[in-house]
């Protein structure tokens, strides 16, 4: 397995030890790790998970907008930030485990180096939880 | 592959009786390559003592900088190789979002700091940041990673035939992290460092001393160990001494290191504290490594 740049080590390093939920993904989108917090945000720890794709990554948690649907995958915070190499910003759902809803603030920002985007990181807020299927 | 340590020590030079075993100059190492090609890995204050061991002949070598701490860079302006018309040095080092390499060090070597600026040195000198990328000095094969310390840090591999010398000197690498528990790929310069021939890593702290220094780029003891083992080093010269540590006190840190090396299932002798001139030599078709002296 290839070594993962310092910037990611330092990054996953710092939020293992945050309460406040908060996902890393890889500069090719790769969701390569999420916190504790996040772990029990979506009802099931990284370890038992392991890296994923973005694509899959929505299609276990969402995200859903306000009307309930999908929120398409290009319109994804950390997927601008990755791609864009600008922050950005959305409030949607996420579905936990148990299958309870989940709302969220998200904020991503990239990791841009001296030698170019590294990957993005996404902090998340919970603000609102509904019952599992609502 | 030849390896001579010039300077040991960490942080800032620190000579004198209780140092003389270990040395007071701090980091750089010489590195002779298979073809007689020489390399300086950093420029500390030990750069002085290569230099002036180097032939008044026309030289061509390359210094690699870990990273611009002053205890890295110090020994530029007395390097004699430096001053002389014949000479072509190529320094290669970290880039940085805020200055070019050349800039970053004309800070020192520049008034106030330094008797000489830049532009004066009669050497033919070049600066080149560290690509991403592999890229080849004579018939080694470099390559330069961002490693955990203060500031824009590099470490390097240098592979040379079946020979390879992996230099981390200021290197935090459990830094927030447990490195016994994490996956590989996750440890701060451990693709550097594995299946390395010789090792050598910063091993500035006593475990005692280290949760009063957590943050400041350099390892415990335990933590170089356990990284030098996890990496699979053949043989691991630990490196970048505290300035206030005495020889007498390396030699009871070089003690503990060896107990915890075979600890970890380490061969006996695989592991030490460097001390200034010591000599390594990597055969360019063997499995082992031999001091040369």
């Amino acid at each position: 397995m290839s070594q993962r740049p310092l910037e990611l080590i330092l990054a996953r390093n710092l939020m293992s030890a945050l309460s406040t939920p908060a996902f890393l993904v890889d500069e090719g989108g790769v969701l390569v790790f999420y916190n504790e917090a996040a772990g029990m945000l979506l009802g099931k720890r990284f370890e038992e998970l392991g890296a994923v794709s973005a694509e899959e990554w929505g299609s276990l948690f969402g995200p859903f907008g306000e009307d309930g649907g999908p929120i398409p995958y290009d319109e994804l915070p950390l997927v601008v930030a990755v791609r864009n190499g600008r922050p950005a910003h959305a409030t949607f759902a996420i579905r936990s485990v148990d299958g309870a809803d989940h709302t969220v603030e998200v904020s991503a920002f990239p990791i841009l180096t001296a030698h170019g985007s590294r990957g993005a990181i996404a902090v998340f807020w919970s603000t609102a939880t509904n019952g599992a299927g609502s | 592959m030849k390896v001579k340590l010039w300077g040991t020590r960490g942080s800032i030079p620190s000579p004198g009786p209780e140092t003389i075993r270990y040395g007071g100059n701090t980091s750089c190492v010489g590195v002779t390559l298979s073809d007689g090609s020489l390399l300086a890995l950093d420029a500390g204050t030990g750069i002085r003592s290569l230099g002036l061991s180097l032939a008044a002949e026309p030289t061509r070598l390359h210094i690699l900088l870990t990273h611009l701490h002053l205890d890295h860079i110090q020994g530029l302006v007395f390097f004699a190789p430096a001053f002389r018309v014949q000479t072509e040095i190529v320094i290669w080092g970290p880039a940085s979002p805020e200055a070019s390499l050349r800039d970053r060090i004309a800070r020192y070597i520049s008034a106030p700091l330094s008797p000489v600026e830049v532009r004066e040195l009669p050497c033919d000198v070049s600066f080149r940041h560290c690509p991403e990328s592999e890229w080849e000095i004579g018939p080694a094969r470099v390559r330069a990673a961002s490693v955990a310390h203060r500031g824009p840090t590099l470490g390097y591999r240098i592979d040379d035939g079946d020979s390879s010398l992996a230099y981390i000197p200021d290197h935090e690498p459990a830094l927030g992290a447990d490195i016994d528990v994490l996956d590989e790929d996750w440890i701060s310069g451990f693709a550097l460092a594995r299946d390395a021939s010789l090792l050598i890593h910063d091993g500035q702290y006593a475990d005692a001393e280290y949760p009063d220094h957590v943050g400041w780029g350099h390892s415990s003891l335990s933590h170089a160990v356990s990284f030098a083992r996890r990496a699979g080093a053949r043989r691991t010269v630990l490196f970048h001494h505290d300035p206030l540590h005495s020889d007498e006190r390396l030699d009871q840190l070089g003690a503990e290191a060896r107990r915890r090396w075979a600890a970890l299932g380490g061969e006996e002798g695989g592991i030490e504290l460097g001390a200034e001139r010591g000599e390594y030599e990597l055969p360019a078709r063997a499995a082992s490594v031999a001091p040369a002296a």
